[in-house]
């Protein structure tokens, strides 16, 4: 039995299950809208998982709080983000710092980055994992209660070679040998000092902007698979799940699972993903999930060759319009979830000086060190290939940043994945139309709303940062960088601190 | 007949400014600009965007003065979050000693007409209440303001169908009213007005190389942090006006870290500066340190929001969106070249405004065209003009010579 408990949001007191996220409890009490954007446009949860910024309030009186990345406890207050009031009673309190001293720091708690810590402890050195969410597992292994199965060795493992973490923290800022890290629920900032740096940050959605696409109730396709394993209830939901990506399937499969009624809306073709026959069939392990995730589709409606061209609703997402090879159709929904595939979560390398191709990832040589002595990256943030891939990433990390020499059979598993990885991708390319859904009057930016066509002219990202601020918000163009029409200015941006925008670092106290 | 031609190069703050006047007075301009789009590079993209009259030399005040009128008179038409917002100054005594300096201002301010008003330290609470409660008092300069400079730039080349521009190119040579880039092109004009901040004096040639022998033209580094939306906590620029003790300066002729050129060590100096800005926000700074901006030195912006801390006690408490650094350009008599570069027929020159281009840059346009135009002046410019006598400032003569 799950607990109830007692939360109060914008001082109305709400009764909600424990072990959930805020967005979660929210979303479950009909709360999708949690602020308002600088044009006055209600904005709820679109990544729920701390990339975006979206679902921020004041939560406990602390400005600036992802709800999307706290879990509920008994009577916290969560507000809607007010201005900050002109007088200044009471004393402004620095949270107390510490130092926390480990031989490798890995930062972030998925495959990759569980993998690598496990490796690295068990030959020796000491571990500190560093993670924006409330427990481990990153995006793909997010739970509610016990972790899944795949996870479970994992964490399992890692807890009995002693591997300490630190969940809820953001790095933003540091070098190699010593990372800053904030607090995601109250900024306390701490550090971490190490002798060497796992970056394992993953990937994050790619979003197209679309006509609609910031209504409150339109969130990610790897968002919605996160909210329905943190406790979202979808049984009898009319939900469109939509963009691109064997992702999609997963989600619809949980959606319906969950007793959702769920329409599967993928852009690519047919015959694109045909392509993936060859590869499957040389992947032997990947025979019986695929006939699973099949046979658990039977009787979903599925469009292939299919975009959403517009959401529309009042204050959440009420109809969905989808463009299928014989037509327009349009659809009352209850929810719609689309994600175009993953791009790198690449800011903290960036941060610590790593070289980053031109797609984002960062380079590493085939031990997953980068150019940085001292700095390694595993998992998606150096190339798109799943879970399978982001584990033996992590091993080989971890095993390299324990002075060891990983064995040729694993770096060879490597090189495998990789291959698996390219042929996704290669079975879902973009089309062109899903690049230009957003008219002039679309925001394509959420944090500023930004508008397409106000960068429409713009060359450089300079030029669409300084002069139309695109990107200037808390998110710092994480949402809008997939898009197509951010891709095609020119430039790159100089990843400077803070890394990922943390609460302030003091609260004010009053006198008691 | 034809329509004269004039060359700018250079298309930030300044650069943007001389082009609108020459423009205006019915010539035809072309910019050159080595970034991708006007006002996108240097101090312009970089600075605080502080419009300030508070530079106690009588001929640099004037000419802060100047520029204020006309940004407030005659500033380009920009969107609102972007247009002159008259915030006024706020210049912050800590303890009664930087008080009485701020008396002396008071009446530097007025010798030339400025309105400003005394203000003590619980009036100082009542105007600000987000100021720390033990302060000593303040100086108001009501008239002072923030300018999105960026956008300005760019309006100010906007508003004339004669201005031309070219992006993304750089010069190889510039001489006698004729400016070569380095991919062969060549354009001449009636004159060509350099304005390119930091690196003037090494894109004039020889001809820089001269001028730079009687003054030298350096960056200084600073460093800035801006708030997230809806903490603008303050409706005045803040300044302290204690900076000059601070930076142990031989000078006395300056109230702010703005105008001053004879700031700190190699390891800098810092002091508080925030400034509100329409998008609700708050930029905080500032540091000086000798030197083109680097990346962000954690320990230099802690400083920074240290100092802030002590005249805004609640100043931790807001979410810092972004830090950047950027650097202004210095001359070593303090004072900006404005005018003909010596040595060169119909090459002027309009740099070096330390931390004050912003607020200097209609009036250095102005003055800019007049002169070219015969045109009688404003302002005297000599004192700006390069051929000027230089009197070296010893103490930065010195801080120069510790750090060669």
């Amino acid at each position: 039995m799950r607990d109830s408990i007692c939360i109060h949001v914008d001082g109305a007191s709400l009764r909600v299950e424990s072990h959930q996220t805020v967005t979660s409890a929210l979303m479950r009490s009909g709360i999708s809208a949690v602020r308002k954007s600088p044009s006055g446009e209600p904005r709820g949860a679109l990544c729920a998982m701390g990339s975006c910024h979206e679902c921020r309030a004041t939560v406990n009186g602390v400005r600036g709080v992802r709800t999307c990345l706290v879990n509920v406890e008994e009577g916290m207050t969560v507000e809607r983000e007010q201005p900050v009031l002109k007088t200044s009673m009471g004393v402004s309190v620095v949270h107390e710092t510490m130092s926390f001293e480990t031989d490798v720091a890995v930062i972030g708690s998925g495959p990759a980055g569980l993998a690598a810590a496990c490796a690295a402890a068990e030959l020796g050195k000491t571990v500190t994992i560093i993670d924006e969410s409330p427990g481990p597992g990153g995006r793909i292994w997010s739970h509610r209660g016990s972790p899944p199965v795949e996870a479970r060795p994992w964490i399992e493992r890692a807890r009995i070679a002693g591997v300490q973490r630190l969940q809820g923290y953001s790095v933003i800022d540091g070098k190699p040998e010593e990372l800053k890290v904030a607090s995601v629920k109250d900024g306390t900032r701490h550090r971490v000092l190490c002798s060497s740096v796992i970056i394992a940050t993953g990937a994050r959605e790619r979003f197209l902007p679309f006509p609609g696409w910031t209504l409150p109730g339109v969130v990610g396709a790897g968002a919605l698979q996160s909210l329905i394993k943190g406790g979202l209830p979808v049984s009898g939901r009319r939900l469109v799940v939509a963009g691109t990506g064997p992702l999609l399937l997963a989600v619809a499969k949980l959606a319906v699972s969950e007793g959702a009624k769920v329409v599967v809306v993928e852009q690519a073709s047919f015959a694109d993903r045909s392509a993936l026959a060859i590869p499957l069939l040389l992947s032997p392990s990947r025979w019986r999930p695929a006939r699973e995730l099949w046979n658990s589709l039977r009787g979903v409606e599925m469009y292939t060759s299919s975009w959403v061209t517009a959401a529309r609703g009042q204050q959440h997402v009420q109809e969905v319009s989808i463009r299928t090879p014989q037509g327009i159709k349009t659809l009352e929904v209850d929810g719609l979830a689309v994600g175009y595939g993953l791009i790198p979560e690449s800011r903290v390398a960036a941060g610590l000086g790593c070289e980053i191709d031109e797609d984002g990832f960062v380079r590493v040589d085939e031990h997953q060190q980068t150019r940085v002595p001292g700095v390694l990256c595993a998992g998606e943030s150096t190339g798109i290939a799943g879970s399978e891939s982001a584990l033996d990433e992590g091993l080989v990390a971890g095993i390299v940043s324990a002075g060891r020499n990983p064995r040729s059979r694993l770096l060879a598993r490597v090189r495998r994945h990789r291959f698996w990885g390219q042929a996704i991708e290669k079975a879902h390319p973009l089309r062109d139309e899903v690049l230009q859904l957003a008219g002039a009057e679309d925001v394509i930016c959420r944090c500023e709303d930004v508008r397409a066509g106000e960068i429409a002219g713009c060359v450089s990202r300079r030029e669409a940062r300084l002069i139309h601020r695109w990107g200037m918000g808390h998110c710092q163009g994480r949402v809008c960088e997939g898009s197509s029409m951010c891709a095609a200015l020119e430039g790159s941006d100089s990843v400077r601190p803070p890394w990922t925008v943390a609460p302030p670092e003091a609260r004010i106290e009053t006198s008691r | 007949m034809a329509i004269p031609h004039f060359l700018v190069v250079g298309a930030g703050i300044v650069g943007a400014a001389c082009a609108r006047e020459l423009a205006r007075a019915g010539n035809r301009v072309t910019v050159i600009d080595s970034g991708p789009g006007a006002g996108l590079q240097g101090g312009t993209a970089a600075g605080m965007g502080h419009v300030v009259v508070n530079e106690g030399d009588p001929d640099t005040l004037k000419l802060c003065l100047r520029g204020r009128e006309l940004w407030r008179s005659d500033a380009p038409p920009m969107a609102e979050r972007d247009s002159y917002w008259e915030t006024g100054t706020l210049w912050i005594a800590e303890d009664e000693e930087t008080l009485l300096q701020l008396e002396g201002a008071q009446k530097k301010l007025e010798s030339v007409g400025v309105v400003s008003e005394r203000i003590d330290g619980r009036q100082l609470i009542k105007l600000e209440p987000a100021l720390a409660p033990d302060l000593a008092g303040g100086l108001r300069v009501p008239h002072d303001g923030v300018i999105y400079a960026p956008t300005a730039a760019r309006e100010f080349l906007n508003a004339s169908p004669k201005v031309t521009c070219h992006f993304g190119v750089s010069v190889k040579n510039i001489g006698d009213g004729m400016v070569e880039l380095t991919d062969g092109r060549i354009f001449e004009g009636e004159a060509v007005i350099v304005a390119t901040g930091i690196s003037v004096l090494t894109i004039l040639g020889e001809a820089g190389a001269r001028l730079a022998e009687k003054v030298s033209l350096y960056p200084r580094e600073g460093h800035l942090a801006i708030t997230a939306r809806g903490t603008r906590i303050l409706d005045h620029h803040i300044v302290e006006a204690g900076y000059q003790k601070a930076a142990h300066s031989t000078s006395n002729h300056s109230i702010s870290n703005h105008s001053t050129s004879h700031a700190g060590s190699k390891s800098g100096s810092v002091a508080c500066a925030i400034l509100p800005r329409q998008t609700d926000q708050l930029c905080l700074g500032s540091s000086r340190r000798p030197g083109e901006p680097g990346p962000v030195d954690p320990n230099m912006m802690m400083r920074v929001i240290d100092r802030c801390e002590r005249f805004v006690p609640s100043v931790k408490t807001l979410p810092i969106l972004r830090t950047w650094t950027g650097a202004r350009a210095a001359t070593s008599d303090g004072k900006p070249l404005l005018g003909p570069v010596p040595g060169l027929q119909r090459t002027w020159i309009a740099a070096g405004f330390e931390g004050l281009g912003i607020t200097q840059a209609p009036a250095a346009a102005e003055l800019i065209r007049q002169r070219i135009m015969g045109e009688s002046c404003t302002l005297d410019p000599w004192p700006w003009d390069p051929a000027r006598p230089y009197k070296n400032n010893s103490a930065l003569t010195k801080r120069e010579s510790d750090h060669a």
